[in-house]
């Protein structure tokens, strides 16, 4: 029993991992940049969808729906005033820009959202179900499906449409992109405006599993980030994948070890997996020529 | 602005004033000041000790990290467990303390340096985390999460240091660090820090192990973090593992990126905007942070390039030129000794690159790999300079294997080289680019080996700055500067122009007469035949020939693989002969440059639907730009550029394109990691739907493709990816085609292709604009011609009438162009 | 120039700031040191309405010593000992303040009372419950608490578990921080002072969402208790994970949890969750926490009741923290200087 729950645990803490390190994926495989507070993009989706939903007391399905699309918005002003200044130069002071506009929005939404922590109950999503003597919350099954369907969602896009080609086209060569007719500025602020809903709609779907707070994205930001570092950074599938196993091995840890090691060795295992494996897990090395 | 680089006294001395006079005052404010000052100032001096050892890793070496916070903790740690718990001095732990981070840091090396980028700045945010918890969890060192308190302060010469004294001690070890970076920087050490960052590849190929100089980056680099938290835990009297989160990691980075990566003085100024402007923000209480997050998004849309940088920016003033001066050199190898190859072969992924290729490259004499483009050529250079390793074969050096050795090795043992596509060290300068190849124990003539392959420009420019012909040239004496008994040219000439290659064919001869051992792989028959004395030929990875010169042009197995039967004939007749339609393309008075200078100086130019319109002009007349301005990928452009009677010059590429004026670039510019197919597809973005007849009729066109539908672009040859290239610009099915090049860098036989595939185009009556450096056959096809010189158009008319005008054709165009 | 004016801006800024708290000279400095940021806003938030409302009713009854007045000097620690080490000395440097308050988390207090003890300034702990805060083996000792102390809160926790839920095999699940580690040690010596011995220590992170790993191992080691510690917000995840689980030991927790949102945030589950603590406003209030109830429902519009009024405690000890120190000043008889004698006969008053 130890040993399943913490499989199931990890499932679901996994997928949400996955959920959130596609929003890094999408960016760097259209531009080679990423927003490094993407913890701050999950915490606005919950923010967002708690404020209409609850305070304004909306229907949920408008309520998610216009969260998602702040989150869009949101995600299009980080590519605009924190990364496009910068990478324009060349310069990867980007880097720290992004962290700075964290920064700013965390505590924004800490001084307008409030410094409480909130609850977030959905109840038709948190009631639990039994199965094999195991205790499921329906959502603990829900976030690994809408996870893996976004993933192969993206990955269909990125593989079989004419826009996802466009849009890989944009970092290999941005040049090159323009003269196909691809309006390179346009892609790679609707990849940040993508990334953030990913991140939007992995911080609703916590939310009732969590609690809304300003700060509730900061270690999942990071996580996610190790998550889409070991998927390679190159396929929807592959960071999903990582996801999952990162979480798996957290909980495992915890299961079988105790919650002592967990930290340790969970990136512990993430730098031997890189040292092994430079690319990420499911990632491949770029065409090497000189 | 990189670090080392030597400006005249008087900024040299300004700058060391200004950093005597910060010091002294910040030491007398700390003499003075009361104990919350005194806290602050020291604050921030550890700050800079430790931005100072990241810059060595961020700045010198190009490698991130986010962990730093890792090293400080090791160091404040191992002074807090020996000082509280082992009772040692506090001098005697500040080493141990340094030693500890340091090896930490040459551990965290070996994962570190099989990574890049974004992966390597995870490795190291896993490094800070695994810090942080261990000293969670080990509670019997560390103390958990209360950690260890009532560390006590310093004694130095009999004397309590108190808080007043570290600080002031924090203070001039922040100096002594600054001092050690710039010495560092100027070093050869950090000249080869900064090699690795430039190009790993180019690094090696002089003779320096990356792996061995990012290790060494990252031990000074962690050493150096160490020590700055060496003397946080006495300043603090207290660690705790909340002291040292992934946060403080960020304020570390941030401190070198807002001063100025790579600077000297970034790091100080970078700690002070850190450090005090939370202080300065403090009466804010929970508004600090927020305003903190603002403030900085603030500086670095100011300061992008840092603080430092910015200041730099602002009082700079042009260096005067200093030209290389001629003196004598001595190029000659000691001992002389040739290159001897036997069954070399190598295979990718199942696919046989090369196969048993053996040939001996004596000293002094010039030994050329000739051969279609895929043939292998470039394969086997690399297989000589160690940057792959054969399969099988061996590789001798006079007596020395170099089968499988590592490329630094190989450079090492006397074998130096130079790149299809030039890889210099690009941020340094063309003296620092030389320097750093001499050997250790001699003299460094840089000036005299400038001159000697006839560099004649600013020695203290930017590489990255230098026109195409001097990259060739400075990479040549970067090469020579190493006393090689082997020199690898990967297509030297591709690029230059007819007086150019002349000019680098008499080089190339001197070398080899000089007793180097002259290995080339070139296209240019001129080029080859003029100056070889042994020409081995490839074809699909096999010697299919060897020989002289004459010998091998006579061999008809190399005539029909590569050389092609007669040059191609353009007989095709045009359908539309003599019925030009309306003008489509008008250019009045082109503009445009690059900052200051400008490198278009008012172009009129005209293309009249089912025209094709030469541009030719020697390099760096501003063809290029020209193209680009045309096209959209160059903005802002002055004058007017009217398409089909609209004003396109404010319009980006994308929206050029959109009206049907779409560019071939310069250099092929496939996305190499996408399909074939895809590439394809991509050509015809904008048409929403590309039906299969389109590309059907591309690969028929263009059959070989066809074999090759499904591989990535990036591992096809140079011809396969231009005829890639000219296909994915046609699915465009443009109004007006604009060619850049295409035919650099192709084999005779692959540019007969070409041009015969164009000759189609031309026949089926599309409107094309050329520009290419083979003038003779842009002249066979096109209808009329522009010559421009400087940005300015010299001369236009019939193609005909420019062809038979030799004046001009001698003037710029060198002499008769063509293979 | 659009970029210098960015320059210029952010040079006024940081000058504009360090200028406004020049302030009259008559008022007694109270300074405070606490996490105002992040996670811990809340309680940093509530350490200062406790302050705050307590000010007010001095300042309003003539304040101490013949009319001088007291001021709130607040800085944000960001929960980091480094930050909390400047930010204390620049109140006791700088801003000379009278008396200095903590905050909420214990290693913050640890690194501020050896300079507090140096300078000879009272320091006040409403909150941080380590242990040694106070018990620092300083001579004389200017630090002073009316928090609780992990030890006795855990004793009492344990003979709350045993009386009332006849506990043998209590589990602890602790928040990964040094709050947690300090009641760990705690739980500990109390469980050792009975002959036993815990059913298994599993601590989780302040941001964990899923505990049910760690509740996992001490329900397989048999625990038929719970120890919880942590703040509400990570408390709430514990209780959500039991119900997850479908597992209801009964459990004892630290006062951290203890407030109106709790309910909100672990669900109906909330309630099988026992508290230990100091003070609440819930039920029947003597005079003064009618009154401070009022104040507070005064001042801040988002106090609408009891229920509002989060962490209880926080506000409480704050407000009792302050009124001593008050009484402390006034029968010292003398303007707490930062570095004065004076100092020291407000330190002997508070003994006192």
């Amino acid at each position: 029993m130890l040993v399943t729950s913490a499989i199931i645990s990890g499932l679901g803490l996994g997928s949400m991992y996955g959920l959130l390190a596609l929003g890094f994926q999408v960016t760097y495989s259209v531009s080679g940049t990423v927003n490094f507070a993407q913890g701050s993009a999950m915490m606005l989706g919950a923010v967002f969808a708690y404020t209409f939903a609850v305070t304004l007391a909306w229907p949920l399905v408008p309520a998610v729906v216009l969260a998602l699309a702040l989150c869009a918005l949101y995600g299009a002003l980080v590519e605009l005033v924190a990364v496009r200044p910068f990478a324009k130069h060349g310069s990867n002071a980007w880097l720290m820009a992004t962290v700075a506009l964290g920064i700013l929005a965390d505590n924004t939404v800490l001084f307008t959202f409030g410094k409480e922590p909130r609850g977030f109950a959905m109840p038709w999503a948190t009631g639990s179900f039994q199965l094999l003597e195991i205790n499921f919350s329906l959502l603990q099954v829900a976030i690994p499906v809408v996870g893996l369907a976004l993933a192969a969602g993206l990955h269909l896009f990125s593989r079989r449409t004419r826009l996802g080609k466009a849009m890989l086209a944009v970092v290999q060569n941005a040049d090159a992109a323009r003269l196909m007719g691809i309006n390179v500025p346009l892609a790679i602020s609707a990849s940040y405006a993508a990334s953030t809903v990913f991140a939007g709609a992995a911080g609703i779907m916590i939310a009732p599993l969590f609690n809304v707070h300003s700060d509730m994205g900061t270690l999942f930001g990071l996580k996610a980030f190790a998550v889409a570092i070991l998927g390679g950074m190159g396929s929807a599938w592959g960071v999903m994948l990582a996801g999952l196993m990162f979480g798996l091995t957290e909980s495992l840890i915890t299961a079988l070890l105790g919650s002592a090691y967990t930290q340790i060795l969970t990136f512990a295992l993430v730098i031997v997996a890189l040292a092994l494996m430079p690319n990420g897990l499911f990632g491949r090395a770029a065409v090497k020529k000189v | 602005m990189t670090a080392g680089r030597v400006g005249p006294g008087a900024r040299e001395w300004f700058a060391l004033a200004l950093f005597a006079a910060g010091f002294g005052v910040a030491l007398a404010f700390t003499a003075v000041a009361n104990s919350y000052y005194v806290f602050v100032m020291a604050t921030m001096a550890l700050t800079a000790v430790a931005g100072i050892g990241l810059n060595v890793l961020l700045g010198l070496t190009g490698q991130i990290s986010f962990g730093h916070v890792g090293f400080y903790a090791l160091g404040a740690y191992a002074v807090a467990i020996l000082t509280v718990t082992a009772k040692w001095s506090f001098w005697a732990a500040l080493p141990v303390a340094a030693l500890v981070a340091g090896v930490t840091g040459a551990l965290l090396a070996l994962p570190a340096l099989r990574v890049k980028g974004p992966y390597l700045a995870m490795v190291t945010i896993a490094f800070g985390f695994i810090v942080e918890h261990s000293a969670i969890e080990w509670r019997g060192l560390t103390g958990g999460q209360n950690g260890i308190m009532g560390i006590p302060q310093p004694s130095a010469f009999g004397l309590a240091l108190g808080e007043r004294g570290v600080a002031i001690a924090a203070i001039l070890l922040a100096a002594a660090a600054t001092i050690a970076f710039r010495q560092l920087a100027r070093s050869r050490w950090g000249s080869a820090m900064r090699a690795v960052k430039d190009s790993e590849v180019a690094a090696e190929s002089i003779g320096l192990d990356p792996v061995r100089v990012k290790t060494v980056a990252f031990t000074v680099s962690a050493a150096c973090a160490g020590i700055a938290g060496a003397f946080f835990a006495p300043l603090s009297g207290f660690v705790t593992p909340s002291t040292f989160t992934f946060a403080q990691s960020i304020l570390f980075v941030l401190a070198v990126i807002i001063g100025g990566t790579g600077s000297v003085a970034g790091p100080l100024v970078g700690a002070a905007v850190v450090v005090l402007l939370p202080e300065a923000l403090a009466g804010l209480a929970e508004y600090r942070l927020l305003f903190f997050g603002a403030l900085l998004l603030i500086v670095l849309w100011a300061a992008p390039d840092g603080v430092v940088g910015l200041a730099l920016r602002l009082a700079h003033r042009r260096r005067a030129t200093r030209l290389p001066r001629t003196g004598k050199v001595e190029i000659s190898p000691q001992p002389a000794a040739g290159l001897k190859i036997e069954g070399l072969g190598i295979a990718f992924g199942g696919l046989r690159a090369a196969s048993d290729v053996s040939f001996e490259a004596l000293p002094g004499a010039v030994t050329s790999l000739i051969g279609p483009n895929g043939a292998g050529k470039t394969t086997v250079l690399n297989m000589l300079g160690g940057f792959y390793r054969p399969d099988e074969g061996s590789i001798r050096l006079g007596q020395r294997a170099l089968h499988g050795e590592r490329a630094w090795r190989v450079a090492r043992a006397g074998v130096s080289r130079t790149y299809q596509t030039t890889q210099l060290f690009a941020t340094m300068s063309v003296a620092e680019n030389l320097a750093i190849a001499f050997p250790r124990c001699a003299v460094p003539e840089v000036e005299p080996l400038l001159a000697f392959v006839g560099y004649a420009g600013d020695i203290d420019a930017r590489a990255a700055d230098l026109p195409h012909v001097d990259k060739r040239l400075v990479e040549i004496a970067r090469a020579l500067a190493m006393r090689p008994s082997v020199l690898l040219l990967d297509e030297p000439a591709a690029g230059l122009s007819r007086a150019d290659k002349e000019r680098l064919s008499r080089l190339l001869r001197r070398i080899a007469d000089a007793g180097v051992a002259v290995v080339l792989v070139e296209h240019d028959m001129p080029v080859v035949m003029g100056i070889s004395d042994h020409v081995v030929v490839l074809d699909a990875g096999l010697k299919i020939a060897a020989g002289p010169p004459g010998a091998v042009q006579r061999d008809p197995v190399v005539r029909k693989a590569y050389l092609g039967e007669e040059q191609a004939r353009l007989t095709a007749h045009r359908a539309a002969e003599g019925s030009l339609g309306e003008p489509l393309l008008e250019a009045g008075r082109i503009t445009a440059g690059y900052g200051a200078e400008p490198v278009l100086n008012g172009i009129d130019l005209q293309v009249r639907e089912r025209e094709m319109v030469a541009v030719l002009g020697a390099n760096g007349a501003g063809k290029s730009t020209l193209m680009r301005a045309l096209s959209g990928l160059h903005r802002p452009v002055g004058g007017d550029v009217a398409f089909a009677g609209e004003n396109i010059s404010h319009l980006s590429a994308h929206q050029v394109v959109a009206r049907g004026l779409v560019l071939v670039p310069e250099g092929r510019q496939v996305f190499s990691e996408l399909t074939v197919l895809d590439n394809l597809r991509l050509g015809a973005f904008l048409r929403k739907r590309s039906s299969d007849t389109d590309l059907e009729a591309m690969l028929t066109r263009f059959p070989r493709l066809r074999d090759r539908l499904h591989q990535r672009a990036g591992l096809l040859s140079g011809g396969e990816q231009q005829m890639l290239a000219i296909a994915r610009g046609l699915m465009a099915k443009p109004r007006l085609l604009l060619l850049d090049e295409p035919s650099r860098g192709l084999a005779p036989t692959v540019i007969n292709d070409l041009f015969a595939a164009l000759d189609r185009l031309r026949a089926e009556a599309a409107t094309i604009l050329l520009v290419d450096q083979m003038a003779g056959l842009a002249l066979a096809l096109a209808d009329r011609a522009y010559v421009i010189e400087s940005g300015r158009i010299v001369a236009s008319g019939p193609a005909s009438a420019i062809a038979s005008d030799r004046a001009l054709e001698k003037a710029y165009l060198g002499s008769t162009g063509g293979a | 120039m659009k970029r210098r004016n960015f320059v210029a801006l952010a040079v006024a800024t940081v000058l504009a700031f360090p200028v406004l708290p020049a302030a009259a000279q008559e008022t007694i400095k109270i300074g405070l040191v606490t996490a105002l940021s992040g996670q811990s806003a809340r309680a940093g938030e509530a350490i200062t309405r406790g302050l705050t409302i307590a000010i007010d009713e001095l300042n309003a009854k003539g304040g101490v010593l013949k009319g001088r007045k007291f001021e709130l000097v607040r800085r944000d620690d960001e929960a980091t000992p480094a930050k909390g080490v400047i930010a204390a000395r620049e109140l006791i440097f700088k801003e000379k303040v009278a008396v200095l308050f903590g905050g909420l988390d214990t290693p913050v207090s640890l690194a501020i009372v050896p300079i507090i003890n140096q300078e000879k300034l009272p320091f006040m702990g409403p909150w941080a419950a380590g242990t040694p805060i106070t018990q620092n083996g300083a001579n004389p000792n200017f630090a002073f608490r009316v928090s609780a102390v992990d030890e006795i809160v855990n004793l009492a926790m344990l003979q709350y578990a045993q009386k009332t839920f006849n506990a043998k095999n209590c589990g602890m699940i602790l928040v990964n921080n040094p709050w947690g580690e300090s009641n760990e040690k705690g739980l500990l010596a109390a469980l050792s002072a009975k002959g036993m011995k815990p059913a298994g220590i599993e601590k989780f992170e302040g941001n964990d969402v899923d505990v049910v790993p760690q509740l996992t191992r001490l329900k397989t080691a048999g625990a038929d208790c719970l120890f919880l510690v942590g703040n509400v917000g990570p408390s709430s995840q514990v209780v959500k994970s039991l119900e997850r689980m479908g597992w209801k030991p009964p459990i004892v927790s630290h006062w951290g949890p203890a407030g109106g949102r709790f309910t909100e945030l672990a669900g109906p589950n909330a309630k099988d969750v026992h508290f230990i603590q100091t003070y609440s406003f819930f039920g029947k209030q003597t005079r003064v926490g009618e009154k401070v109830m009022k104040a507070l429902m005064a001042k801040y519009p988002d106090i609408k009741g009891p229920g509002d009024v989060t962490p209880a405690v926080g506000v409480a000890n704050a407000y009792d923290a302050m009124m001593l120190t008050a009484m402390a000043i006034e029968k010292a008889g003398s303007t707490a200087g930062p570095s004065g004698p004076s100092s020291s006969t407000t330190r002997s008053s508070l003994w006192a």
